[in-house]
């Protein structure tokens, strides 16, 4: 193993002198581009390919995301796609039980996998000279997962387990599962992602071998690849691991959700968990495709992100008023919602809180913001952006979280442009927009 | 005659045609339910892709203060990393906490920035800053935008140069550490790390590290100022950099901002490691409703860094407790259904290490959790590994490092850990070769000279689940979350014993 460490020792005396002179030495405040080289090619199954390379490090990223997630359940069947998921670590043709995991682990790799509304996504980082290894053990379980009664009844057992723990860990689960049901008037949209406990415990191999076998197909995933890779090879790789499996059938696309009504709706929810009174606000806003995306990104910078964001400073620092508050946009599928939750120490704090709150909502509303104040949050956001292309993994999933939205890739520079293009002028029209009376409040009283 | 012939031609030709159809059909079949050859077994690897380190550059001011640069350029943001050796070991006898404190009021205020101009400025850059105390230094973590480097490296030096220590901006912080401690000690694996090293360093200068939430409440800012002035100084401090920088500017940037900091001696008097525990210990921690055990077992290892046994030290520790695979989840979990997860770890401290087994189990297989775990102990000094055991942990370790020097931050951590312990070669430049030369007979050995004295156990539980399952115990120590010892429990002897 050979590499090139070099330690270069340089004694600089440079004292007083240079400080004196004031010299600026600060770095040119260019934008730089973070865009990199894909390659992107469909197999003969329909399974969309991405590859990315990236030299710094001998390691590869694979992830594969399936176009799956909670609102493909059937009522009654809730929990299903998150089974699956912890499904796929039980073994397939050739891999035992767990194997998954300890092949990974064993070369010092690191893996996981993550279900949400509407996207169920596995993904692994490992030494490059390994990918034969992921490629294998990820195109076997997408070919013959092991659905077995053993496997089932551990699964569902594991499951109930953590919805349980999940509830004892946050006192606000209910109340949060109470107003995602005002948020979102479908129910496939709203229900649990953990499902509920009943639900889970009346699941059948039937139900979990159809999900399996409709959404678990090629022409319903996307292979994300990121890291030291040779491209051909990789694509023979790719080929020779993942074209025989066969083409699933097309997926009927999901019924469109009731809308949401357009007015003002208060509710009041008992919670016998909670700790101290709070209450969350939502608002529908425009779908996650919408150009207003943009800048509902930096708006909720601004509101709600660092500890100098508006909702923080006023709340949490100067007034005191609430001691919890978190919140931002939420996307599912293609909905949207803007979502803050505040917990606060008595019911006098939480309606000052939420006179606080929209007397700060209709400032954005009708006072443009200033060009520091915008930077700032422009600044933030665009840290957390670049941070996703530090490593092989981010890029990966990065690139697969895109296309299963998308249904493309975009360059992420260019992405990246668009969010530092909001202007003040434009903050101000969306907050206008969206920041309506047709607001859904939740207020949460302890029982 | 011929008729029938005919027919009987036919009828044969018909039977042979339905036999090949049914052949090719069945072929088929066959070809379609036999998987590829490919498919039944895992693939091997290719050879192991060159690994080229980052690479690193130094400079030092006239000031004493050491500037370390690692390059690395996929990413417009710059890690800043500052090390000051004035971890919680540094504290006065009687002022422990003084250290943290004093880190926690690094970014409160300076000279004519109030804590609020600081955050605002922090969050102009894009950035996130944090500050730690270990028990030997003291860290201070900025993430900023490439384009401030400049105005971060400005900030920092105002923060660290003429921190503002406000009396009430500390009795907030005070305020605040107190409550963090308080949550923190619902958490049964901070209690259980806690208590380890509350038995272990007992009467040690790192003990200091250990401090309930009371004595934050009487630190002064004169404690603080005092605590500042006698650490915080160039020559005691080493800036590292990560990110798209060339050393000229970098230094010149670093030198700018830095190079009126005053050098003063600052004396770090040996200490020596702390005695290794020489008895079986059995320490219940109470945590009320607690309905699992989470036990660590632990002991000091008088591991000189420099002494080349750190990295057989790795691949023992591996083949122990090191992920899923290792002995200890094997057994604990997979095998006896005992534990939710086992591992093994190992910390690193200036003259010494802590090796640490821990594991989080059903409260009825307490007892027979921690004699798996002894088990596991006797079975590697034994020499009860196998070479492919071995292979199999440095196999491990090797694939894993890239990992570790991915992101900005963790490459930062990984080169500062290098040289703040000294250990440059084992961390850093020659740990991939290293690695790879450690063999079973070093393994053996190590485990042989560290492994075989007895470690101290803690059981972080409610007590009213765990004592049941204890009972085989001679000698149990009980004590609150505050370490405070309630009382001792001794086995009765049996008639036969008396």
């Amino acid at each position: 193993m050979s590499r090139s460490s070099k330690s270069r020792k340089t004694i600089l005396i440079i004292g007083l002198f240079l400080f004196t002179l004031g010299v600026n030495f600060s770095a040119p405040s260019q934008e730089k581009k973070i865009s990199f080289p894909i390659t992107q090619f469909e197999l003969k199954n329909g399974l969309q390919v991405i590859l990315a390379e990236d030299y710094s490090l001998p390691l590869v990223s694979v992830v594969v995301g399936y176009n799956v997630g909670s609102i493909n359940e059937s009522p009654g069947k809730t929990g299903l796609a998150y089974l699956l998921q912890k499904m796929m670590f039980q073994g397939s043709e050739n891999v035992g039980r767990m194997q998954h995991i300890k092949l990974i682990d064993n070369i010092g790799g690191i893996l996981n996998a993550t279900t949400t509304e509407d996207k169920t996504i596995f993904y692994q980082t490992v030494p490059s000279n390994q990918l034969a290894r992921v490629l294998w053990l990820e195109s076997d379980r997408m070919n013959s997962l092991d659905v077995n009664s053993l496997n089932i009844e551990q699964v569902k057992e594991a499951l109930i387990e953590e919805n349980r723990n999940r509830k004892e860990a946050n006192p606000y689960f209910e109340s949060l599962l109470a107003f995602d049901n005002l948020l979102y008037p479908d129910p496939a949209f709203s229900h649990p992602i953990i499902g509920y406990e009943a639900d889970i415990r009346e699941l059948t191999a039937e139900d979990i071998k159809n999900f399996y076998k409709t959404f678990y197909t090629p022409n319903n995933a996307v292979l994300s690849i990121a890291g030291n890779i040779d491209k051909r090879k990789t694509e023979r790789e790719i080929r020779k691991y993942f074209e025989t499996i066969p083409r699933g059938n097309n997926i009927s696309p999901l019924p469109e959700s009731d809308p949401l009504e357009k007015k003002e709706m208060v509710k009041t929810f008992e919670d016998s968990m909670a700790t101290s009174p709070a209450f969350y606000l939502g608002y529908a806003v425009a779908s996650p495709s919408s150009a207003d995306f943009y800048p509902l990104t930096i708006l909720e910078y601004i509101l709600l992100r660092g500890k100098t964001s508006r909702l923080y400073k006023r709340l949490i620092e100067r007034e005191r008023i609430g001691f919890n508050l978190i919140g931002g946009l939420e996307k599912r599928k293609n909905l949207a919602r803007f979502k803050i939750f505040i917990v606060s120490n008595n019911w006098m704090m939480v309606e000052r809180c939420q006179k606080a709150l929209f007397s700060e909502l209709n400032k954005v509303r009708i006072t443009p913001i200033s060009e520091e104040e915008i930077l700032k949050s422009k600044n933030l956001f665009k840290m957390d952006y670049l941070r996703q292309f530090e490593t092989s993994l981010g890029k990966a999933l990065s690139l697969a979280e895109t296309f299963l939205e998308k249904k493309r890739v975009d360059d992420p520079g260019d992405e990246l442009e668009k969010y530092l293009a909001v202007t003040p002028y434009i903050i101000m029209r969306t907050a206008k927009r969206y920041f309506t009376e047709e607001s859904i409040i939740l207020n949460v009283k302890i029982k | 005659m011929r008729k029938h012939l005919f027919y009987r031609m036919k009828r044969r030709s018909w039977l042979n045609l339905c036999l090949c159809l049914l052949l090719a059909i069945f072929n088929w079949n066959s070809l379609l339910l036999s998987q590829e050859r490919f498919r039944k077994t895992p693939p091997y690897p290719e050879s192991l892709a060159e690994l080229k380190l980052p690479e690193v550059d130094s400079a030092s001011l006239s000031n004493g203060l050491a500037l370390y640069l690692i390059h690395r350029d996929n990413v417009p943001i710059i890690n800043l990393r500052l090390i000051v050796f004035a971890g919680e070991s540094s504290s006065p006898e009687k002022l422990p906490g003084v250290a943290t404190l004093t880190a926690k009021m690094i970014n409160l205020g300076a000279l004519d920035l109030s804590s609020a101009e600081i955050d605002e400025r922090i969050e102009f850059m894009g950035g996130n800053f944090t500050s730690s105390v270990y028990d030997d230094y003291s860290v201070f973590d900025f993430n900023f935008l490439e384009e401030h480097l400049d105005d971060a490296i400005g900030l920092l030096s105002r923060m660290i140069l003429f921190p503002a220590f406000k009396k009430l901006e500390i009795e907030n912080m005070k305020r605040s550490m107190k409550y963090e401690l308080l949550n923190k000690k619902s958490d049964p694996e901070f209690l259980a790390r806690r208590q380890i090293h509350r038995l272990l360093f007992k009467g040690h200068p790192y003990e200091k590290s250990i401090y309930n939430e009371d004595v934050i409440i009487n630190l002064t800012q004169r404690d603080l100022a005092a605590f500042y002035d006698k650490y915080y100084k160039p020559n005691n401090s080493i800036v590292f950099l990560a990110g798209n920088l060339n050393l000229p500017t970098a230094s010149r940037i670093v030198s700018r901002h830095f190079s009126t900091w005053q050098r003063k001696e600052v004396n770090h008097p040996f200490l020596p490691p702390p005695k290794a525990s020489d008895r079986k210990r059995i320490c219940v921690v109470n945590l009320p409703r607690a309905k699992d055990a989470t036990i660590y077992m632990g002991n000091v290892l008088s591991m000189p860094g420099a002494s080349g046994e750190l990295l057989p030290l790795f691949v023992l520790n591996q083949v122990l407790g090191g992920t899923t695979a290792s002995r200890l989840f094997m057994n604990l979990r997979e095998s006896k259904g005992y534990a939710y997860w086992a591992f093994s770890e190992i910390e690193i401290f200036k003259n010494f290490c802590i090796f640490l087994i821990k594991t989080k189990v059903l409260a009825e297989v307490t007892y027979k959790s921690i004699e798996e775990a002894f088990n596991e102990l006797k079975s590697v000094t034994d020499g009860e590994i196998s070479s492919f055991e071995i292979e199999q942990a440095k196999s491990y370790l090797i694939g894993n490092f890239p990992l570790q020097i991915e992101a900005l931050p963790s490459l930062s951590f990984k080169v500062s850990e290098s040289r703040i312990f000294n250990l440059e070669d084992e961390l850093w430049s020659k740990y991939y070769e290293k690695i790879m030369l450690v063999n079973s007979q070093q393994v053996f050995e190590t485990a042989r000279k560290y492994l075989l004295s007895t470690p101290v156990v803690v059981i972080v539980g409610d007590p009213k689940n765990i004592i049941d399952y204890i009972t085989e115990f001679e000698e149990i120590e009980f004590y609150d979350n505050r370490g405070i010892l309630q009382q001792t429990i001794k086995k009765e002897k049996s008639s036969e014993d008396r």
